[in-house]
């Protein structure tokens, strides 16, 4: 088990992420969603953004990013690990040209059947000091000598 | 992957979009049908940096006890923002977006893979132009994602 005196332990990315247009392409691509807004900075514009837009979801790369320290931190192996709730409130969305910051808190630590359950925040900040995301993921942690398998 | 909408309601695909004045509670958004296979898989393991290996080996998934190889629950989420950002015609208008990953997407190593389905009806509409979307996502009958909803902002 975790133990619960971790709470509050901080992890900020080792370097700032670059987001480029070619990555939010190759992410857009990846869950199969081809919106113009994704993909052609022109289309973007239209609808009133800077450049292209990251879908929703394109902050957990770089949440996840960091969770690989928590869980070194930690020391748990991620096949252990099952996310079970997650949550993304957005200022604005990420686009092509954002410098992000991102850093995670653990926010909560607690013990249910048979489990270590972390509540994981992270938040993404521009480099002109611009919040822009808040993702809050729910993770729980099997023990090392466990064989069973969610619901 | 394979994508299908319905594309019935609201005028998707006229680019039509959504206004809080045309919405009724209760009212359903274009369903969205996703095929997922194990490329689908490695693909999104690859641009998102999730190489978590229950996502690709049926080895170590059997080790942690379950059933196969499962989706990336964030892949699965990121198909139900879908159903939400073709409604709205712009995702930047998605400003909260909250799931629980029920049940796991269990995506077989053969060419069919799983089909997931999403529904979304029209919850709340909240005060600031804000409007609560609940989603529900199902694979082989069963719920594979609770507690899914979305906040948008409509003019």
């Amino acid at each position: 088990m975790i133990d619960p005196s971790v709470a509050g332990r901080t992890y900020p990315a080792p370097r700032p992420y670059a987001v480029s247009r070619e990555k939010v392409r190759e992410f857009a691509l990846a869950i199969g969603d081809a919106l113009p807004a994704y993909l052609d900075a022109t289309a973007a514009r239209a609808l009133g953004h800077v450049d292209v837009i990251a879908p929703p979801t394109f902050a957990a790369i770089l949440a996840m990013d960091t969770w690989r320290d928590v869980m070194a931190d930690l020391g748990v192996d991620f096949s252990r690990v099952l996310h079970t709730d997650q949550r993304f409130v957005a200022d604005r969305p990420l686009r092509a040209g954002d410098i992000v910051q991102a850093e995670t808190i653990i926010d909560d630590v607690r013990e249910r059947m048979g489990a270590s359950w972390l509540t994981l925040r992270t938040d993404l900040v521009t480099d002109a000091d611009e919040h822009v995301c808040t993702a809050v993921a729910t993770i729980m942690v099997r023990p090392a000598e466990s064989r069973d398998g969610p619901g | 992957m394979t994508l299908a909408s319905d594309g019935a309601a609201f005028g998707v695909g006229t680019g039509e979009r959504p206004t809080r004045a045309g919405l009724a509670l209760g009212a359903r958004i274009p369903t969205l049908t996703v095929r997922v296979t194990r490329s689908d898989l490695v693909r999104y393991a690859g641009a998102s940096g999730d190489f978590n290996t229950i996502h690709w080996s049926d080895r170590v998934a059997a080790q942690v006890g379950l059933p196969g190889v499962i989706a990336h629950g964030m892949l699965t989420m990121a198909y139900g923002a879908r159903a939400v950002t073709d409604w709205i015609g712009d995702p930047g208008a998605l400003v909260e977006y909250t799931v629980r990953f029920a049940k796991p997407v269990v995506v077989p190593d053969d060419d069919e893979g799983v089909e997931v389905v999403f529904e979304g009806r029209v919850a709340t509409v909240l005060d600031d132009g804000l409007v609560r979307v609940d989603l529900n996502a199902t694979c082989a009958g069963q719920r594979v994602l609770g507690l899914a909803r979305a906040i948008v902002r409509l003019s």
